[in-house]
This record gives structure tokens, sequence and C-alpha cells, in this order.
């Protein structure tokens, strides 16, 4: 062990530079920590532009493709920076990751089967969608045992059910709305905030409050 | 008098307390991070790593990411305490500055 006593200014200055070190590199380390509650905000903002362009604007038939384009690319850019940073994720996160590109690329795969075969304004087209988000948010849920996200699958299985009962334009409408603002945007709020307030908790908990 | 505590060796390094502090808001980081964090260079950040390895602040694991490999570092209980320890003396060292 080691006793730099503080007798005089130069060694107190010293551990000052530490206090400032250590202060420096945790802002640091909490600046980089991979968070991601912000794709789901992403994505229920961009359903509700791309529902806005449908019902508002002209060209209604490219409001998807062109909003699940800016989606995706938005998503790989923001990944790209976090794996230039050398932001790592854990085995879990990778799973649950995994789990949500797969959806993706079924997702993607059904939306052009079905409009390309001319089935894509049945209810149950729709409905299929919901139950392939709900699906990822029940996986994930269990891989990261979030009673919350189960919460948030259940929404959407719920939203599904719903959508073969209630299937006028304005119901669909409502409910693809309901389901993007509480399965998504609400979510990914509130995700977003339990990744600010951990990585608070890492730092002053492991450190400040043992000291 | 209250006897003064003493301070960590192995945390008291510039650049161990860096890596440890660092590594506390972090599950794990690779060696590349480190050294950009740090400004370091990949021999001191090398021999320094191996001794917070030895002391058993940290833990190392080398993986492959598709066929880049990566050296993972990640904090030990044993790390987290001994920070601990050293933030609660050097409290005490400093006493109102802090």
């Amino acid at each position: 062990m080691t006793n730099p006593v503080p007798d005089n200014e130069t060694a107190r200055d010293e551990l000052l530079q530490r206090v400032e070190l250590m202060e420096t590199m945790i802002a640091e380390g909490r600046k980089s920590t991979a968070r991601f509650g912000w794709i789901f905000v992403m994505w229920g903002l961009i359903y509700f532009a791309a529902m806005g362009w449908v019902v508002f604007l002209p060209f209604k038939e490219w409001a998807w493709p062109v909003s699940v384009t800016v989606g995706i690319l938005v998503g790989v850019i923001r990944f790209r920076r976090m794996r230039a940073m050398g932001i790592i994720g854990n085995d879990r996160g990778r799973s649950v990751g995994v789990v949500w590109q797969a959806m993706c690329v079924a997702i993607i795969l059904y939306v052009i089967a079905a409009g390309a075969s001319g089935h894509g304004n049945q209810p149950a087209y729709y409905a299929a969608v919901f139950f392939f988000v709900g699906l990822a948010h029940g996986i994930s849920a269990g891989i990261l045992r979030w009673g919350v996200q189960g919460l948030v699958a259940f929404v959407w299985w719920g939203c599904g059910i719903a959508l073969f009962f209630f299937n006028t334009r304005n119901e669909v409408l409502f409910i693809f709305l309901a389901a993007a603002f509480f399965g998504m945007i609400l979510f990914g709020l509130y995700a977003m905030m339990l990744e600010r307030r951990r990585a608070a908790a890492l730092v002053q908990g492991q450190v400040q409050h043992h000291a | 008098m209250p006897e003064l505590p003493e301070l960590d060796p192995v945390v008291h390094g510039k650049l161990r307390l860096a890596v440890l502090s660092l590594l506390i808001g972090v599950e794990e980081a690779d060696f590349t991070w480190l050294r950009l964090k740090t400004g370091s260079t990949d021999g001191n950040l090398g021999a320094q790593m191996l001794k917070l390895e030895e002391a058993g602040y940290v833990a190392m694991e080398k993986r492959f990411a598709g066929r880049k490999p990566q050296t993972l570092y990640r904090m030990t209980p044993a790390g987290r305490e001994a920070l601990a320890r050293y933030v609660a003396a050097l409290k005490q060292l400093l006493g109102g500055a802090l």
C-alpha cells in the first residue's frame, strides 16, 4: 500500500487530479454505454409518420417503403457509430438484437409478398404484423426477464386480436396508432429512462455509495 | 489523531485508475476502446491491464467478432471493491476538498 499523505500542496494536487481523472473517465464510460430505448421511440414515430402520410399526403403507396427505409438507415448508421466507438453489448443484448433483426427480415418479406400478391389490405394481414412484433417483444422479455416488456407483447397481441373484430378503416387506424404509441413510443421512453437511471446507479451505487 | 488511510498502489496508478473508472460504467469493453479513451499506447495499456488482471481487479476474455479477434475486459467484484475502498480513502485524505 502507498500513502501519499497530503501534507503539502503538491501531494494534495496530485490526489485532486486523480479525482478529476476518475470523474472524467466515469463520464466517458457512461456516455458510451450501449442504449437501445431510442430504437423503440424512433420506430413508433416512424409508424405515426407513415400513417400520417397515408392519410394526409399524396403518393401514399410510397409512405411505408420510404418510412421503413429511413428507419432502417438511421438504425444502421447509429449502430455503426456505436460499434466505431467501441461500445460492446453483452451476450443477452446480442441475443435480443438477433430476435429483432429476424423479426425485421420476416416483416419485410411478409409485407413484400402480401403486397405483391394483392393480399396487403386485409385485417388478417395487419394482425399478422402485430403478432410478429408482439412475438419479438415476448421473446425479448423472456431473455431479459423483463415483465414490462412482456406486458408490451400482450399489448401488440391484444391489438392484433382486436383487428379481427374491429376492421373499418378508422378502427384499424386507431388500433394501429394505439399499438405504436403504447407498444413503441411509451415503452421506448420508459426504457430510455431506465437506461439513464441504471447508468447513474452503476457509478453512484458502486463508487460513491460504497465510499 | 485518526490514522490516515492507505491508497492501493494498483488502483492509484494513473492509467490503471482511468481504466477502472471507465470499466465501472460499462459491462465490458474491448482493448481498442480502452486505448482510445485513455489515449495510451498498446504497450503501456497492455502492461497495465496485466497488472490489473494479476491483482484480480479485471477479467480478460478473448473472442472473435467475425474474423476479427477482440480482447474484452470486465471489472471483477474485487475490482469494484478496490475502487470503492480507494474512493473512500481519497475522501478521507482530502477531507473537505471533495
